[in-house]
């Protein structure tokens, strides 16, 4: 019974979650927007949670590397849109001190791993579980998707909200400044 | 600042705005526009049985997706397309029909109190949070969000929706006319 649950549940997340991606389409909703929103650095909160395999990441150990920090959920279209552009720009910068860490919001490595199943892109970049939302609370994000740029001091010195195309040149010079820096 | 935006709210009715309306061809489901003094509003229907999947599926009871199935929502888009930023406040918001006097949009602490009394489990109403507009938000220029927004008003009639901002030091605000809440058989 649990497993025949396990699949109504799975199959009904799918159906919503391709159903409203082609609702997304068909009402032509916004495009994926290209800026990052530059702030004076501040220390960034605290980020301690657990991948989809169940270690633990910190982003205190990415201290010296630039870090991308996206807050997301496989049900909200825009997170959904943003994704692949993601994986190309973590592809873009594959061998410099770079990262990306997806954090999903309050759902389960099951939900999370039928969402990437479905993408024609293979994610490479660790997804870390905010199984409470606490890390959103502790982050202030007031919305989803909302991603935040870290510096290698550990300061936050930008921030999107909504859809990025990540691998814009816009978002690509800001990050190469930064790893010059 | 707030006594502004007191001041709009107070001043109902305001203009409406220049609002483009579509309908979605397979689904039939209508969208309202309009971009003025730098934001993009769009609000687009969400038909009851997209909300009884949606909620079912994040682990609500039958019950419980049916109670907000009962509701009007829109799939709610508010955009910076200006060059300043927008604060925004939900609660700022207002709608009336015909026959109703205008009221505000039901908050997400009311929403929680109610599915924590029909017993909604943790992680369904985190994901009903999150999938809600959020209820204050800061936008720069190119900023965006989408989530629901609900209204009670009973399938296929129309409102009024009076949105307000702050941008530069000042309120601004008008109103989506004429919004139709979607069939039952949508």
């Amino acid at each position: 019974m649990k497993i025949r649950d396990h699949w109504i549940g799975a199959a009904l997340a799918a159906c919503w979650t391709f159903g409203l991606a082609a609702a997304s389409q068909a009402a032509d909703l916004p495009p994926l927007s290209h800026s990052l929103t530059m702030q004076a650095p501040k220390p960034a909160p605290p980020l301690k949670l657990k991948d989809m395999e169940g270690k633990t990441v910190d982003l205190a150990q990415f201290k010296g590397k630039v870090v991308l920090i996206n807050f997301w959920a496989t049900w909200c279209p825009p997170c959904r849109r943003e994704m692949p552009s993601m994986e190309r720009l973590s592809q873009a910068f594959k061998g410099q001190p770079f990262v990306v860490l997806a954090v999903d919001v309050g759902e389960d490595p099951d939900t999370i791993e039928t969402f990437i199943s479905q993408l024609d892109t293979t994610l490479t970049f660790p997804i870390l579980l905010d199984t409470r939302s606490h890390g959103m609370r502790a982050w202030k994000v007031a919305g989803l998707p909302t991603t935040f740029l870290v510096d290698k001091q550990g300061r936050i010195v930008a921030s999107a909200i909504g859809g990025r195309e990540f691998d814009h040149p816009e978002i690509v010079r800001e990050i190469q400044k930064l790893l010059r820096k | 600042m707030r006594r502004l935006t007191l001041t709009l709210l107070a001043a109902w009715p305001l203009t409406g705005w220049a609002t483009t309306h579509s309908v979605d061809p397979e689904t039939g489901l209508a969208t309202w526009q309009t971009e003025t003094q730098g934001a993009q509003i769009r609000l687009t229907q969400i038909s009851p049985d997209q909300i009884r999947g949606f909620y079912l599926a994040r682990g609500f009871s039958p019950e419980a997706a049916e109670r907000y199935a009962r509701e009007c929502v829109f799939m709610t888009v508010v955009r910076n397309i200006g060059d300043t930023t927008i604060h925004h406040r939900l609660a700022d918001w207002r709608y009336a029909t015909a026959d109703q006097p205008r009221r505000a949009v039901r908050g997400k602490p009311a929403w929680d109190a109610l599915w924590k009394r029909m017993g909604v489990g943790e992680s369904a109403r985190i994901a009903f949070t999150w999938a809600q507009f959020p209820a204050t938000q800061t936008f720069a220029p190119g900023d965006w969000n989408q989530g629901m927004t609900a209204y009670s008003v009973p399938r296929g009639e129309v409102f009024d929706l009076q949105v307000v901002w702050r941008a530069g030091g000042k309120a601004h605000g008008g109103i989506l006319e004429q919004v139709r809440c979607a069939d039952e058989n949508s």
